[in-house]
């Protein structure tokens, strides 16, 4: 799981214009994470027994998106110590050791993070374990030695895909209805020990942002102003205009 | 957040005879309760304007002598030396945060009653007020004409002493001046009444008196009516107005222009039941199309763009607001710092209108549950002070009005987290539905403010679809629970008129419905449809005017003389009336059911039980009264006791908004909202006492 | 200097971002390789021979449709046969399938969801977004002789004219599948409406609050004279069926009226719609991404419009 960087409407550049100003941050669970995590708990409690381990790469501050997961009632969590922001190639790396040593049957991961959108990681994680994957998923029966993972193709379209297990999914939104954390669950995740661990060799980025800048406005859109009233009237002669 | 540059014409500064505003946003005259014998109350009050950015604001309609007296309605005074004082407290304030204070000089006529004062007073004919129906006023003669005239050039002094900047000579809402000018009122036959110089006279010399007793110094402003909506005998714009705005443009040094009388002022405040925002700006443009000076006026105005489409246009050069300064003080600020969605929308219920036209409380509002106690309880809108116990859990059960509201404030008061849990898939509780009546789309946004704001605080997290019972709220793990579960319309007819449950009704019937099974549940109803409606407010003719819309033959029934009587004071009864006639809503009066089955009800004169009548209809819609959904908190505090929640660890159990006692959703609002800032008092179920604004007596010194 | 593009299939048809790829990889000015990696790569080699394509590099494999086992294999071993510069994948479902899989086994340089790109001397520039696509960014790739680009769709036009590609093989030797195809399942319910053939659409998103409200905007669109299509998350709300989904993981639309009340426009929302004729956004906030993208624009709420567009039809 991540906790990803929310920025609002304002932003600054940090000095070499390389990332913005952590100043104009806020943090927050990653919206793919938390259908991620209900999916795995739903699927232990289905089973009857089993363990949701959550893993995450941050700092200290990263913690705080990794206990709405135990709160939700993830079992254990583990952090990778990590200052920078890393790519997702690293992340994997860094995540690699950890979930090998953790033997699961199944890894989690959501498609994207809504902060960097690169649905990478997860990709990145299964190449360097030699795991089977299925990327974009939207159901999940499991079964013996396999699992049946739906794919949600652009167009609608589904994918039917029979997995070897163990095995690392990318799990999609709307999968499932995340369920909420009651304030007794959150007070409890505040006590939980998080297992932190070093990272091994990171390797090279796969990438580095030479400058970060705010996108340019387009020519943009004509205006209609007024009130409701005028603005109705206004689209109304612009699609009669079209449509014609 | 910067401003937006599309706003920026409505901060630029603009001249009105010898001062200078320093933006566009003015507070029109508009009445609070508070007058000007409740100087700490209304100083506080117009100060929170100025502060907010109001570059001008005025006072209420004030009286400039003892026969111009509305009692029992509250207006502001300047009668003599003692309401220089108390009402110079005012200026002195509004001076503080670089705004202009402006008096409203007026004079009543026989829409004043005087009932405190018993003075009779004058006017151009003598014809009862058609507002007030037992006042009369004594004939104007000459000597009346010059003596009245006198009393606004005295309390212009007085105003200017005070410290006011501006000062009117106000004859809207169909008040002195504004009588003289239309023959409705005047039927004179000297040199007053008849053409329309005439007719103008007395405004344009009393203009030219104020102006030079104090023109210097104070701008001098008029509030026009420029349609009555009387026809000829009303005033009209082309014929009265546009002339009168040509003669006297020279003396005037800035124009307020609205529209409508005294006896349907909801033409002028319109409820946005029937009006959009922005209603009145044809006038308003007819007006600046003759005049050389600025022009301001009214519309309900909530969104900068069509306040700036108003200038640009031509229509207006000073955004006037009155309804949407008391939902939201600030909007001047927010627009400026370009937090367009932190602006509390008015939602034009006009229920802060609704308490003058009772006459005496003072001003309350839906959307800002601080309007009003900005002196009596030190709130502020926008200042919260963190709560002494923030270390703590919130629990609230129930999202609706009170719910939300009381989740907002906790949440500006820094409350460690607060949970709002909902059973239903969103916020709103009973506002989801209410706005769903016919004409009443801006009520909603009570919801989508608060749902806004809620989503921007981070500690406060709103959790929809979650049904929490006893035993759920009893582990949530809350330090503090608060149950706002809403109320209900009961479902077997129990009524204030019998008190006692109506025979036969019953809900759960497919003949009979509450006003939830219909919005909510979308229960049909049949063709012929009665309405009991012993509420008195918007429920019962809302559905009437729903169904009656929908092809139903409807028949609305009340043991009340009128319907929906408080619609009066919300000024929405006339069109609502027009609107229910014409979709041939059977209206009935003084009858209250006396048993009920599928197919028929009878029922009883409410002053002759023995005459019955029998009604036959396919359906019934119980609008007798609502309940409270109390049953979770009884549970808790009955069942699961204070002992057991204390164990638990919550240290502090309330319950607020209609689950306590069904009430207007401004109490609601207030309820959630004064629980919140009260969160840390020591007994928070309590309200503290507020200041009370009276004249205490020193006993001995007045028996010496 | 080469680029090698992986080309993306469906039921025999290629899908439209491997001509997009071709258009990406003419920026670059090298010579540009196509794999298709079917069953019957022959089959399919018509679809990308377009202007641009220097090869197309037929590999065949068991397989009819996508498995990210066969991919990850076949595309890693013809890097190795033709040592490309660049891979140019596109930001799909099936790019995510393999794609970061093989950069992280290869450790060649990586970078998704690009939508600009070029040399800026001997190096690679391209640009991406962060931020929740908030702010861009150039991103390089020092050290990487080798890297791996995911393309955005509809970033570029798809490639067209005809090509004179010269046709070549690669023997992949593939060892096994574990993650395997085992049937499609269309989403739509018979008989419901396909919002593709749609000349007027009216789209709604989050705005529209609550699921009650969409009976307002069906009705609308039904005075109108408009197919209902909404955004993703009243998708994900169960409120509306993925057939009525405009975006990139629901359906791209062209019509000739495209009217977007209360959607603020996510990348992937404006995917699917962006080239529609005439585009009208109605949002409450100015800032919405969906301005950019749209014609005509209105700063207001969406119920009220709404309310005076039902007064008027």
């Amino acid at each position: 799981m991540k906790q990803v960087a929310v920025l609002g409407d304002e932003v600054e550049f940090t000095e070499d214009e390389r990332d913005v100003d952590p100043d104009y941050l806020d943090f927050a669970l990653n919206e793919w994470d938390s259908y991620a995590t209900e999916e795995a708990l739903r699927l232990v409690e289905a089973a009857g027994s089993g363990e949701v381990v959550v893993v995450s790469v941050g700092d200290e501050d990263a913690e705080d998106a990794m206990r709405r997961c135990l709160a939700m009632g993830a079992d254990r969590g583990i952090r990778v110590e990590a200052e920078a922001q890393l790519d997702p190639i690293q992340v994997a790396r860094a995540l690699a050791e950890v979930i090998q040593s953790e033997s699961p049957d199944l890894v989690f991961a959501g498609v994207q993070s809504s902060d960097s959108v690169q649905a990478a990681t997860g990709g990145a994680l299964a190449g360097l374990l030699d795991m089977p994957s299925v990327a974009v998923v939207t159901k999940i029966e499991l079964g013996d030695g396999k699992a049946t993972a739906n794919r949600e193709l652009e167009g609608g379209l589904v994918d039917v895909v029979e997995v070897d297990t163990p095995a690392l999914l990318t799990i999609q939104t709307g999968i499932n209805e995340p369920r909420y954390a009651t304030l007794r669950a959150i007070k409890q995740a505040e006590e939980k020990e998080i297992d932190v661990r070093q990272p091994g060799d990171l390797g090279e980025p796969g990438y580095r942002v030479r400058k970060m800048f705010v996108p340019p406005k387009g020519e943009g859109a004509e205006m209609l102003n007024g009130g409701a009233a005028e603005v109705a009237q206004r689209i109304k002669e612009i699609v009669q205009e079209r449509m014609a | 957040m910067a401003r937006d540059p599309k706003h920026d014409i409505l901060f630029e500064p603009i001249q009105i005879g010898p001062k200078t505003m320093k933006n566009r946003f003015y507070q029109i005259p508009h009445c609070n309760g508070f007058g000007s014998e409740k100087p700490l109350n209304q100083a506080h009050f117009r100060a929170m304007k100025a502060e907010g950015g109001y570059a001008a604001v005025c006072t209420e309609y004030c009286s400039i002598h003892p026969e111009s007296d509305d009692t029992h309605r509250v207006s502001a005074r300047l009668w003599d030396d003692d309401d220089i004082k108390n009402l110079g407290l005012m200026c002195d304030m509004l001076h503080e945060h670089g705004a202009l204070a402006a008096a409203e000089l007026w004079y009543g006529g026989p829409h004043a009653p005087c009932m405190e004062t018993r003075c009779v007073p004058r006017a151009p004919s003598q014809i009862p007020s058609d507002f007030e129906h037992l006042t009369y006023p004594k004939e104007m003669d000459k000597d009346d004409i010059r003596e009245v005239q006198g009393f606004y050039v005295e309390a212009a002094k007085r105003a200017r002493e005070a410290g006011f900047d501006i000062v009117y000579v106000y004859g809207s809402h169909s008040y002195l001046p504004q009588q003289f000018l239309t023959p409705y009122y005047n039927r004179r036959t000297d040199e007053y009444g008849g053409s329309f110089e005439n007719r103008a006279r007395f405004w344009r010399e009393t203009i030219e008196q104020v102006r030079d007793a104090v023109g210097d110094d104070c701008a001098i402003a008029v509030r026009m009516s420029t349609d009555m909506f009387m026809g000829e005998a009303g005033t009209q714009l082309e014929r009265d107005c546009l002339p009168f705005v040509e003669l006297v443009d020279e003396i005037v040094d800035v124009w307020d222009i609205n529209v409508s009388g005294i006896s349907e002022w909801g033409e002028d405040a319109t409820p946005s039941r029937f009006y959009e925002s922005g209603r009145m700006l044809p006038w308003q443009k007819a007006v600046k199309g003759v005049s050389k000076k600025p022009v301001l006026g009214v519309g309900r105005f909530t969104s900068p763009d069509l306040m700036v489409e108003a200038i640009n246009d031509g229509a207006l050069d000073i955004i006037a607001t009155c309804r949407p300064s008391i939902s939201d003080p600030f909007l001047p600020k927010k627009i400026d710092e370009g937090r367009l969605d932190d602006i509390r929308e008015c939602i034009g219920c006009n229920i802060c209108i609704s308490r003058w036209e009772i006459g005496g409380p003072p001003v309350i509002c839906t959307q800002n549950a601080t309007a009003g106690e900005e002196y009596r309880r030190g709130w502020h809108p926008e200042k919260f002070e963190k709560a002494a116990n923030a270390d703590n859990d919130v629990l609230i059960v129930g999202a609706g009005p009170a719910g939300m509201e009381c989740a907002r404030v906790l949440g500006e008061r820094g409350m460690r987290r607060v949970h709002l849990v909902e059973s239903q898939d969103d916020m709103g509780g009973i506002m989801r539905w209410i706005p769903q009546f016919p004409g009443l789309g801006e009520w909603g946004r009570v919801v989508n403010y608060r749902k806004i704001q809620i989503d921007k605080m981070k500690n406060v997290e709103f959790i929809p679809n979650t049904r929490l019972d006893a035993n759920g709220v009893k582990s949530y793990g809350a330090e503090i629970v608060i149950v706002a579960t809403g109320g209900y319309w009961a479902t077997d007819g129990l009524n204030g008129c019998t008190h006692d449950t109506i025979p036969g009704a019953d809900a759960s019937q497919a003949w009979c419905a509450t006003p939830e099974q219909i919005m909510v549940e979308g229960k049909a109803v049949g063709d012929k449809v009665l309405i009991v409606d012993n509420d008195g407010y918007f429920t019962g003719v809302s559905l009437a005017e729903k169904l009656a819309e929908e092809g139903k033959q409807v028949t609305l029934m009340t043991h009340l003389g009128h319907i929906a009587p408080y619609m009066h004071f919300t000024l929405e009864a006339p069109n609502m009336h027009r609107k229910l006639h014409k979709l041939k809503v059977e209206i009935v009066t003084y009858q209250i059911p006396t048993e009920m089955a599928e197919g028929k009800v009878t029922s009883a004169h409410v002053y002759d039980e023995e005459h019955l009548t029998e009604w036959g209809v396919d359906s019934v819609v119980l609008v007798t009264q609502r309940r409270s959904n109390e049953a979770l908190y009884r549970e808790l505090k009955d069942s699961v006791g204070i002992d057991a929640l204390e164990s638990e660890g919550v240290t502090g159990f309330f319950r607020i908004g209609d689950c306590v006692a069904p009430r207007l959703v401004a109490d609601c609002i207030f309820d959630g909202h004064r629980l919140a800032r009260e969160i840390d008092s020591d007994n928070p179920e309590v309200p503290l006492p507020f200041k009370r604004e009276r004249h205490v007596v020193e006993r001995e010194a007045v028996l010496a | 200097m080469s680029v090698l593009i992986v080309t993306e299939h469906l039921r025999g048809q290629v899908r439209p971002i491997t001509l997009e790829l071709v258009s990406a990889a003419k920026e670059l000015e090298e010579e540009t390789s196509i794999a298709v990696i079917a069953k019957d790569p022959a089959a399919i080699a018509d679809q990308v021979d377009v202007e641009g394509v220097a090869e197309i590099v037929g590999v065949k494999v068991e397989q009819d449709e996508f498995e990210s086992d066969v991919y990850l294999q076949a595309v890693e071993q013809l890097i190795s046969d033709r040592s490309p510069d660049v891979v140019l994948v596109g930001f799909t479902v099936n790019g995510m399938g393999f794609a970061p899989a093989l950069a992280a086994k290869l450790g060649i340089g990586f970078a998704s969801d690009v939508f600009a790109l070029r040399r800026d001397g001997g190096d690679l520039v391209v640009e991406r977004s962060f931020y929740g696509s908030k702010v861009n960014a150039e991103v390089e790739f020092p050290g990487h002789k080798r890297v791996l680009l995911m393309i955005r769709p509809t970033s570029w036009a798809p490639a067209e004219g005809d090509g004179a590609a010269v046709e070549a093989g690669l023997e992949a030797s593939i060892s096994g599948s574990r993650a395997r195809h085992l049937d499609f399942q269309e989403v739509a319910a018979a008989g419901d409406v396909d919002i593709t053939t749609a000349d007027f659409l009216l789209s709604v998103g989050r705005g529209v609050g609550e699921k009650e409200n969409l009976g307002q905007f069906e009705g609308l669109a039904d005075k109108m004279g408009a197919t209902l299509s909404v955004s993703r998350p009243l998708v994900d709300q169960g409120w509306m069926p993925s057939s009525r989904q405009v975006g990139q993981s629901g359906k791209t639309v062209k019509p000739k009226v495209y009217l977007a009340l209360g959607i603020s426009g996510a990348v992937q929302h404006l995917a699917g719609m962006k080239t529609s004729g005439t585009i009208i956004a109605v949002n409450t906030d100015p800032e919405a991404a969906i301005f950019n993208v749209a014609h005509y624009g209105a700063v207001a709420d969406l119920f009220e419009v709404a309310e005076e567009l039902e007064k008027l039809y």
